[in-house]
């Protein structure tokens, strides 16, 4: 694709702190090329606003290749942005025509409090993991590879639930924002293999109870957390969590 | 966990609206059935028979008392957990994605919902209410005893335009609603399967979401006309 250069008007939220009353802020940016990700054009915003002598614009980041799920932005109305499949780091500015104004705001969930401009508190989804979305092993020597035998389908089907990030797209794009899909991608990994069956039923309905009591919405099915997630992380699972949960439900003793 | 606690988690909440959704749907279809007989030109014989029967019938009387449990228990907690889904997000965005990243109907239930809820309430007042406990006048059609003519309550009730108009509304609210609730539903019971999808969500469109509704809603319109 031809490369071009674009000015843009950005209308970005800016918030103090939790407790502070935040507001949209409009910044013209211009010179932007098509080939920068959009956190490099952030960078070439806050590198204007530290030599002006402004407060520079606080956003998560850290891996910048799509895989540790921090760079959280709702971006014109979209997680992450207008493209399917895809992270704020791995989103490029040729999405974006010259001329254009793009509004950033910071995901929106009671659950996922801003702590600073576009930075929210995503720990609610590791007190989710701590409920559950784990197996208990004794440590040791790595098994020989082939010792636990686990069907090739049912691999892959682990595999891409584990695929999640935890970026909190699903959340950020629900209308509930519920935490179904993430909890769902979580269950779904270890109920699917070998290793994750002596905990599941107590892991399905602890996981569940957690994500309750941080005051996730409920689920009614809408599909935008599939449409959003950058790990195409599929609806299954989520009918999977409720299988899981019913069945741990109803048979689980304690 | 105990089966209070299983009941007040998000899941099994939603596991009891889509269980009284579903049971609410198979009722419509049977409702939709003996609606029919209104549209006879016989002097509400038919029709009248068919009620009288719904009427004193044990077993019938005690499926329609749980349909109006159920009614209320799908309502209360959908009502519940809509109020908890909207202060699960008390900043709202400024820009929406609109139509891309989900169905119209899918973000319309707690709506379609409720008008539905005002719908029915209105409904039984009108019909169930008078048949069961007012004053409605009777036909005698050679049986041993005169029948209850709610045949011609209704046919009385549908000149009204305002009440063909409040039914046309209820049934596009019945349609919307169950374009997303019945499919819903299985996805809620955890049924989704490549096989199945499909039909699944042919019978939810197409059966429950236009053909049922529409049946429905042509019976008070062909009354006015005639
Ligand atoms: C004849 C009447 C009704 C039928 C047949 C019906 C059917 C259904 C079905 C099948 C579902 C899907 C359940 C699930 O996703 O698990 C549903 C969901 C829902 N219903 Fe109803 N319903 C009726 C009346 C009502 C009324 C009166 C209200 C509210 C006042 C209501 C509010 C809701 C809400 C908010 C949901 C949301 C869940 C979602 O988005 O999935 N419904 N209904
Ligand atoms: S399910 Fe998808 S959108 Fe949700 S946290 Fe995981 S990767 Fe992100
Ligand atoms: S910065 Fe790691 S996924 Fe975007």
């Amino acid at each position: 694709m031809e490369h071009y250069n674009m000015n843009l008007t950005l209308k970005v939220w800016r918030q103090k702190n939790t407790d502070a009353q935040g507001k949209f802020e409009t910044y013209p940016v211009s010179g932007i090329s098509s080939e920068m990700s959009f956190l490099e054009m952030f960078d070439v915003l806050n590198e204007k606003l530290i030599n002006e002598g402004k407060e520079p614009i606080a956003f998560d980041h850290d891996c910048r290749e799509g895989i540790c799920g921090a760079c959280s932005m709702h971006i014109n109305g979209r997680a992450h942005g207008p493209w399917a499949a895809t992270t704020t780091c791995q989103l490029h500015m040729r999405a974006f025509k010259d001329g254009d104004t793009v509004t950033v705001e910071p995901w929106r969930a009671a659950s996922f409090p801003v702590v600073k401009d576009l930075t929210v508190d995503r720990g609610a989804f590791d007190r989710i993991i701590e409920a559950g979305g784990y197996v208990s092993v004794n440590t040791g020597n790595a098994q020989d590879a082939n010792s636990i035998l686990v069907p090739k389908d049912q691999s892959d089907e682990a595999f891409a639930a584990a695929a999640c990030i935890g970026c909190g797209a699903c959340v950020a794009a629900c209308k509930n924002s519920s935490a179904m899909l993430f909890v769902s991608a979580k269950v779904s990994q270890l109920a699917l293999l070998p290793q994750g069956q002596p905990e599941r039923k107590s892991r399905a309905l602890n996981m569940i109870a957690q994500m309750d009591k941080e005051m996730f919405g409920s689920c009614t099915n809408t599909g935008a957390c599939e449409a959003e997630c950058p790990k195409e992380i599929s609806l299954t699972n989520i009918a999977r969590l409720n299988r899981e949960f019913i069945s741990a439900g109803f048979t689980y003793e304690k | 966990m105990k089966w209070s606690q299983f009941f007040n988690t998000s899941i099994g909440k939603k596991l009891l609206v889509g269980a009284t959704g579903l049971f609410l749907c198979s009722f419509i279809i049977v409702h939709l059935a003996g609606n029919f007989q209104l549209l006879y030109n016989d002097g509400g014989k038919a029709f009248n028979a068919y009620a009288a029967f719904m009427g004193h019938n044990e077993i019938i009387q005690l499926i329609a008392w749980g349909l109006k449990i159920a009614i209320l228990l799908h309502a209360f907690i959908a009502l519940q957990l809509t109020f908890r889904n909207r202060a699960a997000r008390p900043v709202k965005y400024a820009v929406n994605p609109g139509n891309q990243t989900s169905s119209w109907f899918s973000r319309q239930m707690a709506i379609m919902g409720s008008i539905l809820l005002i719908f029915i309430v209105i409904h039984l007042a009108d019909f169930w209410w008078k048949f069961h406990f007012g004053e409605i006048p009777t036909q005698n059609y050679g049986g041993e005893e005169p029948l209850k003519d709610l045949y011609t309550v209704v046919q009385v009730a549908f000149k009204e335009l305002w009440i063909v108009v409040l039914y046309v509304i209820g049934m596009i609210a019945l349609s919307f609603h169950l374009i997303h609730g019945f499919k819903s539903a299985f996805q809620t019971f955890g049924l989704n399967h490549v096989k199945y999808n499909g039909l699944i969500s042919f019978v939810g469109i197409w059966l429950f979401g236009i053909l049922i509704p529409v049946g429905f809603a042509i019976i008070p319109v062909v009354i006015y006309f005639k």
